[in-house]
């Protein structure tokens, strides 16, 4: 406890000195809230309606900042390690390389909460965001989310050969995902077409399951998008660690 | 005699279908150094990397400090210090930072600051480890590797690309090291090295142990090996290595003229 106590001081250092992870992780989110706050203003979402806009963006961003620590922070971190063997050096030591991987998953964790604690923050400053979910189950379909992001971008490090093929990977998905979702661009603004382009998305499920909860819908209103992000947590960590299993670390 | 730090006995290592170690079998006791040489390709990374738990061995039996150290790293490496051959750290980390988080990894850890000092570092702590000089870098992977107090150090290639004057101040840490009674693992290229330092040498050659013993034997051992009209009564120890050595073409300017 005490070794992973001692590395995650340092990554959450190293994670900070790392302008694109802080940029896209905390500040990115809340800018992204500024400028569609900007658009639309805090209206309700139809007329009469307690919900308003912003009370809908703001989980949709919860979702964003998943996918940035989750399909680009960690996995280009983990992919860093492994190109440069430095995981290889770790495992020379007493704490071995599994520390230092968990690590890394607990720092983009944290600074996960850190993003969506500072997005909620600014959303109630400013255009008087209410989350109307129980706390117990927003916070199960955060994890839920984390879980799906964190395990899609560990599986990434386990296909990508090296870090070139790993961004690759996570550019091209956290990109898609992220217009193509409903984490950035209301979905009511899609056209059917990328609608069901949407429907094949994890992402979607993701930001379909926070912006429900957090509009107060209980958790089993939404057994679909739990299943779905459950399911591919299991099976994106399984596979991921079949294939580290297979390949020579060293 | 004191009882043997590291005992490989048949050692054995394939990657795919390549032999890279073959019944290797030799052992370390305490304020020992060993050489362990040969040409490239011979091994001697293979083996070194058995002893420090980094690979699996086919078969054969590895002990150090009478622990398996695949299926016992974290207590073998608290006995253990490591210079690997090719060591990368995590990007904008500094050296003092690197330092504070190996000291973390070991229930008794030395004194960094006091070896940064020694080893001509102190004034680089809050530099970033990317930006130190390669001869930095390597003083800054000894003292990783002397972190825990080590019982056995492990240096693969030690002073591969350091200056003449950066060796020589290596090689008198190492025998300082060695006094102390901590056995040392030396992969190294450089004979004179070896020279200077090693007690016994381990020579591989594709993988097989072609000689273990004394430093003094080795001479015997090439003896044997070469013919009478080629052997050298007062070679030093790289005329001995070459004399047995495989012979590679050299460049000739044909093709290039």
């Amino acid at each position: 406890m005490r070794r992973f106590a001692v590395v995650c001081k340092t990554e959450l250092q190293l994670f900070t000195r790392d302008f694109f992870s802080f940029f896209f992780a905390l500040v990115f989110p809340v800018g992204m809230l500024l400028l569609f706050g900007s658009i639309y203003g805090n209206v309700p979402l139809y007329e009469g309606a307690e919900v308003t806009m912003m009370d809908l963006s703001v989980p949709a961003y919860f979702v964003m900042v998943t996918g940035v620590t989750g399909l680009m922070s960690l996995p280009l971190t983990v992919a860093g390690y492994k190109e440069k063997k430095i995981y290889k050096r770790f495992d020379a030591t007493p704490a071995g390389k599994m520390t230092v991987m968990l690590a890394q998953v607990f720092v983009c964790f944290i600074m996960t909460i850190l993003g969506i604690l500072l997005l909620l923050a600014a959303g109630m400053l400013l255009y008087q965001v209410r989350i109307r979910g129980s706390f117990l189950s927003v916070s199960v379909s955060l994890l839920f989310s984390i879980g799906g992001m964190f395990s899609m971008g560990f599986l990434f490090t386990a296909v990508g050969r090296d870090l070139k093929s790993t961004s690759l990977l996570c550019y091209l998905f956290y990109f898609m995902m992220l217009f193509l979702s409903g984490a950035t661009l209301p979905k009511m603004l899609f056209p059917d077409s990328v609608k069901k382009i949407s429907a094949l998305l994890p992402m979607t499920y993701a930001v379909d399951l926070m912006q429900g909860v957090c509009a107060g819908d209980s958790l089993s209103l939404h057994g679909k998008e739990l299943l779905i992000l459950g399911a591919l947590t299991v099976i994106c960590t399984a596979a991921g660690a079949l294939l580290y299993r297979k390949k020579d670390w060293t | 005699m004191s009882q043997a730090i590291v005992e490989v006995e048949g050692l054995n290592l394939s990657y795919k279908k390549v032999h890279a170690v073959q019944d290797v079998s030799f052992s370390v006791t305490p304020g020992e150094i060993l050489a362990v040489i040969g040409p490239n390709g011979s091994g001697k990374t293979s083996v070194v990397e058995c002893i420090e738990g980094l690979r699996k061995p086919d078969s054969g039996q590895i002990l150090v400090s009478g622990k398996n150290p695949w299926l016992h790293r974290r207590e073998v490496y608290q006995e253990m210090g490591v210079q690997l051959q090719e060591a990368e750290y995590p990007l904008r980390i500094r050296v003092e930072e690197l330092c504070r988080l190996f000291a973390g990894f070991y229930e008794r850890p030395a004194d960094w600051k006091l070896l940064l000092t020694q080893l001509g570092l102190a004034e680089k702590r809050r530099r970033p480890v990317q930006k130190l000089s390669g001869g930095e870098r390597q003083r800054l992977s000894i003292l990783l590797a002397l972190m825990g107090r080590p019982k056995l150090l492990i240096l693969d290639e030690l002073t591969t690309g350091l200056d003449p004057e950066v060796r020589q101040n290596m090689w008198s840490s190492i025998e300082n090291i060695r006094k102390g009674g901590v056995a040392v693992i030396l992969v190294s290229h450089y004979l004179d090295e070896v020279e200077a330092l090693a007690d016994d040498i381990l020579f591989l050659e594709h993988g097989k142990q072609m000689f273990f013993g004394a430093k003094q034997d080795f001479r015997d051992y090439v003896k044997s090996r070469v013919p009478a009209e080629k052997w050298e009564e007062n070679a030093t120890l790289e005329r001995l290595y070459l004399m047995i050595a495989p012979k590679t073409a050299g460049l000739t300017m044909e093709g290039i003229l």
